[in-house]
């Protein structure tokens, strides 16, 4: 990693997969100012073979010296050698980037310019198809009864300046905002549809104050050090790699604030009767979701993550949410809702066989049924973590 | 008359959101003045856009080109005021600074470049030439990657006044 004295940009090269990147703000006045980062571009293009990747995901801002800089020395580089390929991953989180470098692809067939964007969210996919929103908003309504009391013992209260990363269809944000009252709430997630959804939402009940953004909770445009309350609920166990989103939340958290997670270990749902069915069908979703990689076990793990990611004053909780709290049919509605996309969609995308998933459906069958029975039971447990930025 | 009435009437449409007033040696003194204005003002008139963050980025990204062309087309004395206002989805931008006759020369010559044809394909070709660019480059960028509505008026004895229409609110959504 290359970092000029008091230069507003990080410059780094992996040699191990040919890929220079550029991060933060590149605006000089002269392109002398330039010199080692050009340097080094010059000498990563010289030990390359065969693609030569140019990451420029969290290059920020680019004036157009420090553009037309670097285009010089990749077009000559591709004319001097025209085995030379060149793939320019850009963000969709940065509005100017991608058309920025479509130049390049003009100006040369060796230079390639793709847009990052989904690859790292290997859940998304299946959560935006058919229809869940509904489903995250009664699962955000019946956690909420548990979290409004236990966010306190984890530092929330009145007036702060909160972020809540991956906030999906924005019912947690509003909640926070109704009931501790933020100096700001930002609200952030990487689904627009999931934005629009939650734009609506605050539109239709006149709710203000509220700032949804389109971002990449691994590669966030939010400053350092901005917000005392930081909280990322049921997603860390569905991205592959959990420490780099926690770097991020790390990052944008002042020194002293703290970071909030929730997470589950979904081979713990439970229910009375057909206890057996019930169990042996959410063991064999956590598979279901290793198999795509994504940890639903994570909850237990969240203490062990927040101290690698070098936090300190570690709080825990964990609840129950059941069909003991407010109306049943809700729990009901969201394990027919879980059967319908892990039983019918995400099984099929591995290939199950329909003995199998039949088998797997009826769990989820049975765990509706004893939600819905007076005379029963049905739990799915959640675990809470939080930890201080130290000063 | 009625012409003029109505274009006074959407003028005033405009509500004033920030005004940054500076001397103009005190601008012209440190480049970094740009990118600081620039990233200031967008954050702060960012924040009751639907996407605050993207908005700010590229409203960042625009600002600091037309900034960056004033810094190297400006006099050393005199006044500088950058002054964002908005009506509805548009934010303009105003950067009203002292001047001589061939700096008005070159942003009007600029403006007739706009109107001509082809601009995307000059912009392009600008941006990976041998030579560096020269000043007019962030002005096309305005006019082509953000549809930027640009118009540069002698106002009074030395003073121009270079604005810049954006609609960014559309390219975040």
């Amino acid at each position: 990693m290359y970092e000029a004295p008091h230069s507003t940009y990080a410059v780094s090269f992996d040699e191990n997969n040919q890929e220079f990147s550029l991060a933060g703000s590149m605006r000089p006045q002269h392109v002398e100012e330039l010199g080692a980062c050009l340097q080094v571009l010059r000498s990563s293009l010289n030990v390359v073979r065969g693609t030569f990747y140019l990451n420029v995901k969290r290059l920020v801002r680019l004036n157009n010296i420090a553009f037309h800089a670097l285009s010089s020395l990749l077009l000559k580089a591709c004319e001097e050698r025209p085995e030379l390929k060149v793939s320019v991953i850009t963000s969709s989180v940065v509005g100017w980037s991608t058309r920025k470098f479509a130049v390049l692809e003009e100006a040369s067939a060796n230079i390639a310019v793709e847009e990052y964007d989904s690859a790292f969210y290997p859940g998304q996919a299946f959560l935006e198809e058919g229809g869940f929103i509904p489903i995250l908003r009664t699962q955000t309504k019946m956690t909420w009864r548990h979290e409004k009391d236990i966010l306190p013992r984890h530092g929330m209260r009145e007036g702060l300046s909160i972020a809540d990363i991956c906030c999906g269809a924005g019912d947690f944000a509003v909640l926070l905002h109704k009931q501790f009252a933020p100096a700001r709430l930002v609200a952030l997630d990487h689904s627009k549809s999931s934005l629009d959804y939650a734009r609506q939402v605050v539109a239709d009940f006149g709710v203000s104050g509220i700032e949804y953004v389109f971002g990449d909770a691994a590669e966030m445009l939010l400053d350092d050090n901005q917000f005392d309350f930081v909280t990322c609920r049921h997603s860390l166990q569905i991205f592959n790699r959990p420490e780099r989103i926690l770097k991020e939340l790390y990052r944008i958290c002042k020194p002293g604030g703290r970071i909030y997670v929730t997470n589950e270990k979904i081979s713990h749902c439970l229910g009375e009767p057909h206890k057996e069915s019930i169990s042996w069908t959410y063991e064999q979703l956590a598979r279901l979701f290793d198999h795509f990689g994504m940890d639903l076990e994570f909850g237990p793990k969240s203490r062990r993550y927040l101290m690698d990611a070098g936090l300190d004053d570690i709080r825990t909780d964990h609840f129950m949410v059941s069909s003991d709290d407010g109306d049943p049919r809700d729990f009901a509605d969201v394990v027919k809702s879980w059967k319908v996309l892990f039983a019918g969609d995400m099984a099929s995308r591995r290939g199950d066989d329909a003995q199998f998933i039949e088998r797997f459906a009826r769990g989820f069958d049975d765990h509706v049924f004893a939600a819905l029975h007076p005379k029963g039971y049905a739990g799915w447990p959640i675990w809470v973590a939080s930890g201080r930025k130290p000063k | 008359m009625a012409a003029m009435q109505q274009g006074e009437a959407s003028l005033s449409d405009f509500k004033s959101l920030i005004e940054i007033d500076l001397n103009s040696g005190v601008f012209g003194s440190n480049w970094a003045h740009c990118d600081q204005i620039s990233t200031y003002v967008a954050r702060m008139v960012s924040h009751n856009r639907s996407d605050s963050l993207l908005y700010a980025n590229l409203l960042s990204s625009a600002l600091n080109e037309l900034l960056e062309t004033v810094f190297r087309m400006h006099r050393r004395d005199g006044s500088f005021l950058c002054a964002v206002k908005r009506r509805g989805p548009v934010d303009r931008v105003e950067i009203t600074v002292s001047c001589q006759a061939e700096h008005l020369a070159f942003y009007r010559g600029v403006m007739n470049v706009l109107e001509g044809p082809d601009v995307a394909k000059r912009y392009r070709e600008t941006l990976v030439a041998a030579a560096a660019p020269g000043p007019q480059v962030g002005l096309l960028e305005l006019a082509v990657d953000y549809a930027a509505k640009l118009s540069v008026d002698e106002i009074g004895d030395g003073f121009l006044r270079l604005t810049a229409d954006l609609a960014l609110e559309e390219q975040t959504i």
